[in-house]
């Protein structure tokens, strides 16, 4: 619930998706998004026949689209196709459950073949004060490791797999080597923001083997999945405590020590300022 | 991602059904029950043209992905000031996040206020500004706070934002609640409509914890045409 309730945040849909609350059911929508990561080939997207997607360039990303659970089929065509027959990539049938978001990423195997992978994107809530980083490898290169101010946080990530991390926000410098390496880095290093209660996709796409290489870094994000503090502790001593346990000889001694403070800073103070 | 309206969203909805997917994707537009037809919902109350069937069908929103290339959404200006004339408290603010533990951080001086900085600021459109003290602390003795529970339903507070203005409210609600019962979620929500809370604490100090047993909350509304 938390979970759908979070994703349907991020589509800005919040007041629907409360309206149609209740249980999850096969009426809640599924959400998918869709990533251009073929090099040099503008294509139309076709979904069960229909063109949905008309002139979709590399590097673009499209949606989310809310769209009822069930299986779509998606075929990849040459731009301005007349039809879906003649799919450069599928058609591929993605099934879609109700309540989850997906990314369909059209994208290069590792010896630079075009191919299609569905992507289950992680939108369960995260913890007060963090963010997640999801680092997506769909490039035609070999096992990559990512590194994070020099040091490497994923090992050995190889297409088409991923690797989730929920960190602390703030921005992470990361680049991407050769598994094994640190240096030359193939992308980057790049500030990637992580913001807090939302979810950052980075997709590594293009080819290494391309001259020039086509590698480029992609995002996605998915905001609305905070969690919140667990409680609000805001009292350390006991001075202004109702009734209960005797704190007065703790609070007196409390006080006296807090005097204590206060004079030593007056006294060093009074030392500077002389 | 900015919100998008309702009516581009049904009309991306209705997009889905041209592309053959049941009607069972046109439950998420329920919200508008005046119609239920979803032709007629595209068309938004500001607008009285109907489009017809036959009309190109809303585009799907597209972006180039590029790394940087989606400019983070401008921060809300934090607040740096509290008042609250009937309990004499006026208090500067500092940001703060979350500890270790997973409860708000709160500044050590217990003359000065915590803002959860992850959360809505008071310029922000919707959500609640939290904002939280120590009722006494190690460092400082009794804060200013000890007097929140002083400030009665109707009071004026006033918190004022890193750019020079300063953002009216008036109390709604006072209470002190047990903190296994704190409604945590609704302190730090992030949707509804704006609101502030000041957070600190009350009731019998726990030796044994190190805790006082309650929190004591002010909720109060934006004033005028806040924010």
């Amino acid at each position: 619930m938390r979970a759908r309730l979070a994703a349907g945040l991020a589509a800005g849909t919040l007041a629907l998706v409360t309206l149609a609350a209740g249980p999850a059911s096969a009426a809640d929508p599924a959400q998918l998004s869709v990533l251009h990561g073929v090099p040099g080939l503008t294509v139309d997207v076709w979904v069960n026949g229909e063109r949905t997607l008309d002139d979709f360039t590399p590097g673009s990303l499209a949606g989310p689209l809310d769209l009822a659970a069930g299986t779509y089929t998606v075929a990849i065509t040459a731009a301005d196709a007349a039809d879906a027959s003649s799919a450069a990539i599928g058609p591929v049938d993605l099934a879609l459950e109700a309540g989850k978001n997906y990314t369909a990423v059209a994208h290069l195997d590792a010896a630079g073949a075009p191919t299609a992978t569905l992507f289950t994107n992680d939108v369960s809530t995260t913890p007060a004060g963090q963010g997640r980083l999801t680092v997506r490898h769909v490039a035609a290169a070999p096992g990559v490791d990512v590194l994070a101010g020099g040091t490497a946080v994923i090992s050995n990530l190889t297409n088409p797999d991923e690797k989730v991390l929920n960190l602390p926000a703030g921005t992470v410098s990361a680049s991407v080597t050769a598994t094994g390496t640190t240096e030359p880095a193939l992308l980057g290093p790049a500030d990637v923001p992580v913001t807090e209660g939302t979810s950052t996709i980075v997709y590594a796409w293009g080819s290494a083997t391309a001259s020039p290489s086509t590698l480029a870094l992609a995002t996605q994000t998915i905001s609305g999945l905070h969690g919140n503090p667990s409680g609000v502790n805001a009292g350390e001593v006991g001075l202004v405590s109702d009734g209960g346990a005797p704190v007065w000889p703790y609070a007196v001694a409390a006080l006296a020590a807090a005097g204590l403070v206060a004079l030593a800073f007056a006294r060093r103070t009074a030392t500077q300022r002389s | 991602m900015a919100p998008r309206t309702a009516a581009r969203l049904c009309a991306r909805l209705f997009v889905v059904v041209l592309v053959g997917t049941s009607t069972a994707a046109l439950t998420g537009c329920t919200g508008q029950r005046s119609d239920p037809d979803p032709v007629v919902v595209v068309s938004s109350p500001a607008s009285t043209r109907r489009p017809s069937p036959v009309e190109p069908p809303a585009p799907v929103p597209v972006h180039d992905a590029a790394l940087g290339a989606q400019r983070p959404p401008v921060a809300a200006p934090a607040p740096v000031r509290l008042v609250v004339p009937d309990a004499r408290i006026d208090m500067p603010v500092d940001a703060v996040g979350v500890q270790d533990d997973g409860q708000m951080q709160i500044p050590e001086d217990a003359d000065r206020a915590g803002w959860y900085r992850f959360g809505p600021a008071p310029g922000d459109p919707a959500g609640t500004t939290v904002l939280a003290g120590h009722v006494d602390s190690r460092l400082s003795g009794v804060g200013q706070l000890a007097r929140l529970r002083e400030v009665g339903v109707g009071a004026t507070l006033t918190v004022s934002t890193v750019d020079g203005k300063d953002h009216a409210y008036r109390v709604v609600d006072v209470q002190r609640v047990p903190k296994e019962a704190a409604p945590v979620d609704l302190w730090f929500d992030r949707t509804g409509p704006p609101r502030l809370v000041v957070v600190t604490c009350g009731g019998t100090f726990r030796r044994d914890t190190g805790h006082y047993a309650d929190n004591v909350v002010v909720t109060a509304e934006p004033l005028g045409g806040q924010p």
